[in-house]
C-alpha cells in the first residue's frame, strides 16, 4: 500500500528509507505548519497526497522550502487578527 | 554534555534559509538514546496508487500521541515507551480530541489539532471531494521507544494490518511527530 511521510528531520527520513515524503524545515510537532493557517495545513496535505500519485522512484523526498521565519511571521498576524487563513 | 552538544551553529540561520531547523537529528538522539534509531539499508518496493485520490480511501497514522478525549491515554513515562497504538475516529474533531506525548513541543497542536494530526483538513478535503473517502479510524501511538525491533513487530505491524485489513485503505499519510 503506498505511504506518504511529512517530515521534519530530512535526515532521520533518508535513514529509514521511506517510499517518499515531503520535507517541511519547521520545528518538531509543527509538521502542517501553525494554528489557524489552514491555508497552509492544506499545501501540505495536498503536496503529500499528490506525491502518492507522482513519486515513482523509492526515497523521492519532495523539499518545500518554506521558511519558518515567515511562517512565524504570518502566525503572528492570524494571533493578532484573531484570523483563520 | 555529549558530541551532539558541541555542534556549532550553521552559519546562515535556518529559520530564516529554510533548511533543518536541528541538522543532524539521527545522531543527536541515537547519542542520547542508543539504539534507539534504525538505519535501514534498502527500500521496501515500491507501492503505487491503484487509483486516483478522487477515488482513494485515506487514512491518517501518527506517533503525535493524539487520541479521544474519552480514551485512556498511552504511557508516555515508561522508560521502553508504550508498544500500543490508538485509533481515532476520523470524524473526530479539534474539540474531541487531546495529546499525551512528552517528546515534542506541542502547545501549537493543542491550539489547533491539525498542526500535528491535520485530521479537518483531511474532512474538507473529502467533502469537496478531492479525497474519495477516509478510512472509519485514524492511528495514533507514542513515537519514543527504546527497542525498534519490538516496536516493529508490535505497533507497526498491528497498524499496517489494521489500516489495510479492517480500515481497508488505499494508501496512508504519515506524521512522524
Amino acid at each position: 500500500m503506498p505511504t506518504v511521510s511529512v517530515t521534519v528531520a530530512r535526515d532521520v527520513t533518508e535513514a529509514v528509507k521511506v517510499p517518499r515524503a515531503v520535507f517541511v524545515p519547521w520545528p518538531m510537532g509543527h509538521h502542517f505548519g501553525v494554528p489557524f493557517h489552514r491555508n497552509l495545513q492544506r499545501r501540505i496535505v495536498l503536496s503529500a497526497l499528490g506525491l502518492l500519485e507522482t513519486a515513482d522512484e523509492p526515497g523521492t523526498i519532495l523539499d518545500l522550502p518554506i521558511k519558518w521565519a515567515e511562517v512565524r511571521r504570518e502566525a503572528k498576524v492570524l494571533t493578532e487578527q484573531g484570523q483563520r487563513l | 554534555m555529549t558530541a551532539a552538544d558541541k555542534t556549532t551553529a550553521p552559519a546562515v540561520d535556518p529559520r530564516e534559509a529554510g533548511t533543518q531547523l536541528r541538522p543532524g537529528l539521527w545522531h543527536t538522539i541515537n547519542e542520547r538514546y542508543p539504539g534507539s534509531m534504525i538505519r535501514k539499508e534498502s527500500f521496501v518496493p515500491q507501492a503505487h496508487m491503484v487509483r486516483p485520490l478522487q477515488q482513494a480511501r485515506i487514512s491518517l497514522v501518527s506517533s503525535c500521541g493524539a487520541h479521544r478525549k474519552a480514551d485512556a491515554p498511552l504511557d508516555v513515562c515508561h522508560p521502553f515507551g508504550d508498544f500500543r497504538f490508538l485509533r481515532v475516529p476520523s470524524t473526530s474533531r479539534h474539540d474531541d480530541l487531546i495529546i499525551h506525548q512528552l517528546k515534542y513541543p506541542h502547545d501549537d497542536a493543542d491550539l489547533d489539532i491539525n498542526v500535528i494530526f491535520p485530521i479537518e483538513r483531511l474532512q474538507e478535503l473529502h467533502e469537496e471531494g478531492r479525497i474519495g473517502s477516509l478510512t472509519g479510524n485514524f492511528f495514533s501511538f507514542i513515537g519514543y521507544n527504546m527497542d525498534p525491533a519490538r516496536f516493529e513487530e508490535t505497533v507497526a505491524r498491528g497498524i499496517a494490518e489494521a489500516v489495510v485489513q479492517e480500515e481497508k485503505a488505499d494508501c496512508a499519510l504519515l506524521a512522524p511527530a
